[in-house]
Formats: structure tokens, sequence, C-alpha cells
């Protein structure tokens, strides 16, 4: 009896357009309004208050003064900017030149044996959590019995070197791991990138006998450059978030030397509690988080519509 | 190519392969040493290998309560995560409501933000609420951080079956229910696969979160790893290979079995295809 009522019930709430798309995005709104939107703009809002957590003292409204202060205090955030997109910017363009010349190398390889077991063994570094790929490369890294030490001091007359304490090696040093981890994602889009060209266009190009350049720039790249566009910008974001690889090797240090803006955020809100303060400067992040994205879509959807005009 | 080229190309490949995963390997191996050998210099290749690494790692109760965390946490999550994604890609694919675009870039723009500023004001709900430290809460926040992973995927596997099924499906006399759930999930298998295999890798891998808004009672394996690190006066080394050994075989497996869907699940389902 019930099941007979309920069953044309539910038919006739689906029936009706509008019904239709509540009762299928409810769920995730729902996840969305309670873990996203109101703890986003309870963000905001803190973004105006002087609110420390640790001093016992109710939030004062400051207006804009958090933003001011971040924009004039000594550690600046520009040094922590400048620093990040140096971190960025020579990451990703190590990580996408290598990359994309191993993904060339690797183009040709689908007859290998233990190709499966190969490529599982160069894309593992990318699938491990920062945290412990951080902390075996201190192991590595240790000047005293560190495998890089000996390996080089193998070839090279050298003393100990010190890669994540030494203030000018250590920026670096956690870069070169950034790079180990990541350059494998460049590789697997750059095969995707060359999977997308067209066979008949390859041959065509190799019958015609146009020269690799010329083949390169007018039928790979012409084809593949959205993929690699996607891959260079995910890697974009991906590195300017970098936080917990960075935390076990160094904690931002020596001084301030690898103290990216993730880490200073992490530091200033839950090290000294100044939830005020942080919040202003996670604001900030948003925004650039948003440019970012936005980014993102334009190239997705050039792509998408480049596709449908054929 | 020649004969005696192949071959030579194809070391080549395998070298580079294992020069990316060397260090993983020397991890693995340390795991296997002696805290003397370990430290040793010059470092050693060759060792009396020994399981007493693992024998110390799990004569430590607390061990099976972490491995119980992240396959709790992180199937939870996921199971949760990808089926309420999947109807909001349905939707999104399908019914295209005004201001899909909208919606899906915000989805995104969670994903791309540093997680302390994602989990800055949700850690302070959690304080102002008792929520912390509890496996439900950070469940569902795990659930909330993997939704717009999978909402993308999916939606890009959707967008890939012809509705022709979907109108066949009403015409013939058959329910939304039945449409969603009968006729058109079974076509997006690929995309669920992908779908759960990265969530699954993201949250098994996940710290910050689980540091922050859970707890001893919560704490995963990386959480683990990061609070064991300084025990016993010092870095411990040999609870550190043995624990990260431990721990990787799970995400190494999984991109070794579902290699085919790891473009897809490295790009947010934006490529597609195999390498």
């Amino acid at each position: 009896m019930s099941l007979a009522t309920q069953t044309p019930g539910r038919r006739r709430l689906m029936d009706n357009p509008r019904a239709r798309v509540l009762v299928l995005l409810a769920p995730v709104m729902m996840f969305f309004i309670v873990f996203n939107t109101i703890p986003t703009l309870w963000l905001l809002g803190l973004s105006f208050y002087k609110y420390s957590l640790t001093g016992g003292v109710p939030p004062e409204f400051i207006g804009f003064k958090n933003f001011v202060g971040i924009f004039n205090a000594k550690n600046a955030i520009w040094f922590d900017l400048s620093r990040t997109f140096t971190f960025v910017i020579s990451g990703v363009a190590f990580q996408t030149l290598l990359g994309a010349a191993l993904g060339f190398l690797f183009w040709g390889s689908r007859n290998m044996p233990g190709r499966r077991v190969a490529l599982t063994l160069l894309f593992a570094p990318m699938v491990l959590t920062p945290v412990a790929t951080g902390t075996f490369f201190r192991f590595i890294y240790d000047p005293t019995f560190g495998v890089l030490n000996y390996l080089i001091r193998a070839v090279v007359e050298t003393g100990p070197i010190d890669f994540l304490g030494n203030p000018k090696l250590a920026f670096w040093a956690v870069l070169a791991v950034d790079c180990w981890m990541w350059t494998p994602f460049m590789t697997l889009m750059t095969l995707a990138a060359l999977g997308s060209v067209p066979k008949a266009e390859l041959e065509a190009a190799e019958i015609d006998r146009v020269p690799f350049l010329r083949r390169l720039t007018l039928v790979i790249w012409h084809h593949g450059k959205f993929i690699m566009m996607l891959g260079i910008l995910l890697r974009t974001i991906d590195s300017f978030k970098t936080l917990d690889l960075i935390i076990p090797m160094t904690k931002g240090g020596p001084g301030q030397n690898t103290r990216l803006v993730a880490l200073e955020l992490n530091k200033q809100s839950f090290e000294s509690f100044n939830m005020g303060w942080s919040s202003a400067y996670a604001v900030l992040l948003l925004l650039i988080s948003i440019a970012m994205t936005s980014v993102f879509i334009y190239v997705l959807n050039l792509r998408r519509r480049k596709e449908t005009e054929g | 190519m020649s004969r005696l080229r192949e071959p030579l190309y194809y070391a080549a490949l395998w070298l580079i392969s294992l020069f990316f995963f060397a260090p993983i390997g020397w991890i693995v191996l340390s795991s296997f040493k002696t805290r003397s050998d370990i430290l040793a210099t010059p470092p050693k290749l060759f060792f009396a290998p020994s399981l007493d690494n693992y024998r110390a790692l799990f004569a430590k109760s607390e061990i099976f309560g972490q491995i119980f965390n992240s396959v709790f946490l992180s199937l939870g999550a996921v199971i949760v995560a990808v089926l309420v994604s999947f109807l909001a890609a349905f939707c999104f694919s399908r019914l295209k409501p005004r201001g899909t675009d909208f919606l899906m870039f915000l989805l995104l723009s969670i994903r791309m933000l540093p997680g302390p500023a994602v989990i800055l004001p949700v850690y302070l709900m959690y304080a102002a609420f008792g929520w912390k430290d509890n496996h439900l809460a950070l469940l569902l926040f795990y659930a909330m951080f993997s939704i717009p992973f999978s909402v993308w995927i999916l939606k890009g596997f959707l967008d890939g079956v012809s509705t022709r099924y979907d109108e066949t499906g009403l015409v013939n006399g058959g329910s939304w229910f039945h449409v969603i759930f009968k006729v058109v999930l079974p076509q997006v298998r690929p995309g669920l696969i992908a779908a759960f295999i990265f969530n699954l890798i993201f949250v098994w891998n996940e710290y910050l979160f689980n540091f922050l808004i859970g707890g001893v009672k919560t704490q995963n394996i990386p959480y683990a790893l990061m609070v064991g690190t300084y025990s016993e006066g010092g870095l411990n080394w040999t609870f550190i290979s043995a624990m990260t050994s431990i721990y990787m075989v799970v995400p190494i497996a999984f991109i070794f079995a579902f290699q085919k869907y790891l473009l897809v699940g490295m790009t947010f389902g934006t490529v597609r295809g195999e390498v």
C-alpha cells in the first residue's frame, strides 16, 4: 500500500524540471553550504577583525587594518610571494622542459617489455604523500649519512654538504624534490598531447618528408598545445599550494629561505593563532586562486570551442 | 628501428624509470636495515636484511588504529563523495540548470586553494562546535573536499554518453530513478572508477586536514608518520622507513592496477586518453 502511493509521488516530483534539479543537486549543495560557503563567509568576516585564538580577548573590528598590515609589515607578503613565484616559475619551467623531453622519448614505447611496470615506477613519485617524500628526502640529503652526499663526494672532492641547512642551497634542494615529484606528471601530459595528434597527419608529414622541427610546430604543436597548456596550468596552481612537502624538510627555514605563502599562512594561523590576520591573508590567496582557476577554465573552453568547430 | 637499437632504446627508458624510482627504492631498502646500518657512512648497499623495523612497528598497538583510520576515512569519504557527485554531475550534464558553469567553477576553485586557507575557517567552525577529533566530522569534510574532483570527472564522462539513452528509457516508461541508475550509471563506469581511485589516493595521502581538524583518535598514517618522526630522541629513521614503505604500497599498487585512469585522475577529467 505504502509503496503504491510513494512511487507515483516520487515520479510526479521528478517530472517537474525544477524539482528534478533541486533533488539532484541538494546533497552536493548541502555539503558545500555547511563545509564551504559558511566557513568562507566566516573567513571573509573575520578578516576585518583583530582576533587571536590564544589571547582570550574577544574579536575586535578593525576594518581593513589586517590587509594594510600584510602589505606593510617588515616580512611583507611581497617576499613570500616573490619566493613562491620563483619556486613556481622555475619549477614548472624545468618540469615542463624535462617532462616534455621524456615524453617524446617515451612516445615510441608501445611495445616496450614491462612497460606497465616501468611507467608505474616513473609515475610513483607523484602519488606519494608529500609528507613522506619530504621526510625521506631529508634522509637522502643528510650531510653525514645521506646517500646523496656520498655519491657527490665520490665524484667531487668536497666537505659534507648540508643541503637543507645551508641558506643558499635549501631553496634549490626543496625545489629539486618538487621537480623529482612532478616531472613525471609533465611526461604524462606530453604523452597525452602526443596521443591526441591524429596518426594520419603524422604519417602524411612523414611521407612528405617534412623536417622534424616543422613537423613539431605544424602538426604536433597544433594538436597537442591545449593539453600541454592544461598541464602547465594545473602544475602552476598546484605548485603555488606547496606546503606539506616543505614542512618535514625545512619548515620554511633556514631563516625564511623556503617560506612560501602557504607555509606562512600555516604558521600564522596554526602556530601563532593570529586568526584575524591569517583570515585576511587567506582571502588574498583565495583571490589569487580564483584568478588562476579562471585562466584554467578559459583555456579549457578554448579547447572545447575548437573541438566543436572541428 | 634496427635490431640493435630497439633493446638499447628500451634499456634507456627503463633506466630513466629506475632513476625516478631510486629515492623510493632507497627508503624501502633502508626499512630492512638495522639502525646502525641506516646511519652507517658510507651508506651500505649490501647488508644483512632484517624485519626488525617492521616487527617494532607492529609491536605498537597504535598502528592498527592508524591503518584503520586511513582505510575508514578514505573509503567512507570517497563512497559518499562519488555517490552525491554522480547525481550533481548528472544534473549539470543533462538538465543544465542556470549557473552550471559558475557552480562548476566554484567547485574547482576550492581544490585550487592552498590547504591552510581552506582549513582555517573550517578549523574555527570545528573548534566552536566541538567537532574536532571526530571520525564522522572528518569523514564529511573529506567527502566535501573530494566532491569537486568527482563532479568534474563524472561530468566529463556523462557529457560523452548520448542523451538518446535517457530519452529511450523515459519514453519506454522508465522512471528518472531507473534512467539515472540503471541506464546511465553503467555507462560511466570508467569515470566512477577514476573518481573513486584518485580521491582515495588523495584522502589516503592527506596530512594537513587530519592534523588540524582531526586528532589523536582519528589520526591517519601520514599524520602518524609526521608525529613519529621525532620519537626516541632525534629522528627515528627505522620507524620512518618502515612506516613509509608500508604506507606507499597502496598508492603504487593503485597506479599499477589502474594505469589507464591515471591521466583522467591527474587532470580532473579534463584530459582523456591512455598512456
